[in-house]
């Protein structure tokens, strides 16, 4: 970068906040580390870092992490690319066609109220313990983001746009293609930060139920077996994963609607 | 030819492109509600006739129900008290970690608001813990707290304190620096800023918080009575689905949504109570 006359700052002002960040979560693992050199250490119901770089590294060694996270990610797949597919065109067409908004949004905002996890037992009874069942709870949760801000992004379409669209002839697939998806997919993006978050509790959900494998039923398995320093490893790797997607969606909307950063 | 197509555009135009005849205008205005409750209607309608138009296999019948024997089992758990029992548990559970969660969210989101030094150290953890589902703590949770009330409490405070906390903060950051600044030169110390400007300016960011919490919290209490509970409305849904009693699922799955727009409920009538000093809301006269 070209020198812009300002004086120099070192890289830990200008970083401050990383800096500070990152220096507080080594804090964090230090004082969870020394703690035990004060308190007597019980396996049985805690675990200390450096046991669970432990586990996580057998973990990683023995091949069950990568088998359990690929089992846990097909219902995943599955249940999030149905409520792409789902939601995102019910939105658009709740926000276009103003009498399919009015019928289905009262509709739909009592299903969002209610706690649909709830109807898990349900589904898993309907469908099975396969990845069917899973597949259609993480679905159930994911697509209600994708609905609703369909809808709310077309709203916000410019009618200038689509009046333009229609002087010069423009069809109503042109109106579709040219105007509403392109304004809409921001709000999409947005919908999706949400719904990965659900989706996630929708896996976890669906293997404490019913699963004979999977990192959710990892989690629930080393509970039981008090096996605390595993169980703390698979925690931490999901709450990287859901960290790494939800920022990751988050970046992807700052990098290809720059416009909207700040709303 | 592009005439034609610009008319068949304009016909196609949504609604509210659309002048209005004088004749229209209470069709106009009652359309929306009678087509959101017609279609609620019809759902139920179509669930309530499935059993009487389509012929089914005595296995499907097991998992079956409709509306009305849904709305029959509902009323038998008010009428023979069952529901009490259950209901007072997770009713418990439910105010107590969300009353915590209010307790710890908004003092630590004011403080995180208004000290940068404190938020870049508590940002990696609140960022983590946010984009975490609160469901994989549950095991360990059940360990630490048994199966009793407590896991319940901490599980639904978890899950209700970042809205509250996150909420809280950006309400707090959205505070009128002017404002801040007079009070300051008046010699305000920082609770009395806190107090005075920082906080009912945030008021709004805190009930759209406290609304979300509330969803969280409510599906905080069903997952832990799911997995690691001994009593309450979510141990009555499993045992019933494990023993086919799907009309009783479906009258716990009311009663919880009942419970989440009830508070909700709550929540806007403490907001414009909370908020009529607020001159630009035009409601509040």
């Amino acid at each position: 970068m070209a020198d812009d006359g300002q004086p120099r700052r070192s890289f830990v002002e200008s970083h401050r906040t990383l800096v500070v960040g990152c220096g507080s979560v080594a804090l964090f693992f230090a004082a969870w580390q020394a703690l035990f050199l004060i308190v007597p250490f019980n396996p049985l119901f805690i675990s200390k870092p450096s046991l669970i770089a432990e586990g996580l590294w057998a973990l990683i060694a023995g091949g069950d992490l990568a088998h359990d996270l690929a089992v846990s990610a097909v219902p995943f797949a599955y249940g999030f690319a149905a409520a792409v597919a789902a939601g995102v065109p019910i939105g658009i067409i709740m926000g276009w066609r103003a009498r399919v908004g009015y019928a289905l949004d009262p509709l739909l905002t009592v299903f969002y109220a209610s706690p649909l996890v709830a109807l898990a037992p349900l589904v898993i009874v309907f469908f099975g313990v396969g990845v069917a069942g899973k597949a259609i709870i993480i679905f159930l949760l994911a697509v209600f983001p994708f609905i609703f801000n369909a809808h709310a992004g077309v709203r916000t379409v410019d009618p200038l746009l689509i009046n333009v669209v229609r002087s010069l002839g423009g069809s109503e697939k042109d109106l579709y293609l040219k105007v509403i998806v392109p304004s809409v997919l921001p709000y999409i993006v947005a919908g999706a930060r949400i719904a990965v978050g659900r989706a996630l509790i929708g896996v976890l959900v669906g293997e404490f139920f019913a699963a004979s494998e999977g990192i959710g039923y990892a989690i629930a398995r080393f509970g039981d077996l008090f096996a605390l320093d595993k169980m703390f490893a698979c925690i931490l790797v999901i709450m990287a994963i859901a960290v790494a997607l939800t920022e990751g969606v988050r970046w992807a909307e700052r990098a290809a609607f720059p416009w909207r950063i700040g709303q | 030819m592009s005439d034609t197509r610009v008319l068949d555009a304009e016909i196609a135009a949504a609604p509210g492109d659309v002048q209005l005849a004088p004749g229209q205008t209470l069709w106009r205005r009652t359309e929306p509600a009678l087509l959101g409750v017609g279609s609620i209607a019809a759902l139920l309608i179509a669930w309530e006739a499935l059993p009487h138009l389509v012929a089914m296999s005595a296995g499907t019948q097991l998992f079956f129900t409709t509306p009305s024997r849904i709305a029959v089992t509902l009323w038998g758990l008010f009428a023979s008290g069952a529901i009490w029992t259950p209901l007072g548990v997770s009713a418990s559970g439910f105010a107590l970690g969300l009353a915590l969660a209010v307790l710890v969210g908004l003092p630590l989101g004011v403080l995180v608001g208004r000290s940068p030094t404190l938020n870049a150290m508590l940002d990696p953890f609140i960022t983590a813990f946010n984009a975490t589902p609160r469901l994989v703590f549950l095991p360990l949770i059940m360990l630490w707290f048994g199966l009793g009330l407590w896991s319940k409490v901490v599980i639904v405070f978890i899950g209700a304190l970042f809205p509250i906390l996150i909420n809280t903060y950006e309400g707090v950051r959205n505070a009128d620096r002017v404002l801040v600044n007079v009070v300051r030169s008046f010699g305000a110390s920082e609770w009395d800023i806190a107090r005075l400007v920082v906080v009912p300016n945030a008021l709004p960011f805190i009930v759209a918080g406290l609304r979300l919490a509330i969803g969280r919290a409510v599906l905080g209490v069903v997952v832990a009575e799911f997995f690691g509970s001994e009593a309450g409305l979510g141990v009555m849904m499993v045992q019933a689905a494990g023993r086919y009693q799907v009309d009783t699922v479906f009258a716990g799955l009311i009663v919880f949504a009942a419970l989440s727009l009830a508070m909700t409920a709550l929540v806007w009538l403490l907001e414009d109570r909370l908020s009529g000093w607020r001159p630009q809301r035009p409601s509040n006269n």
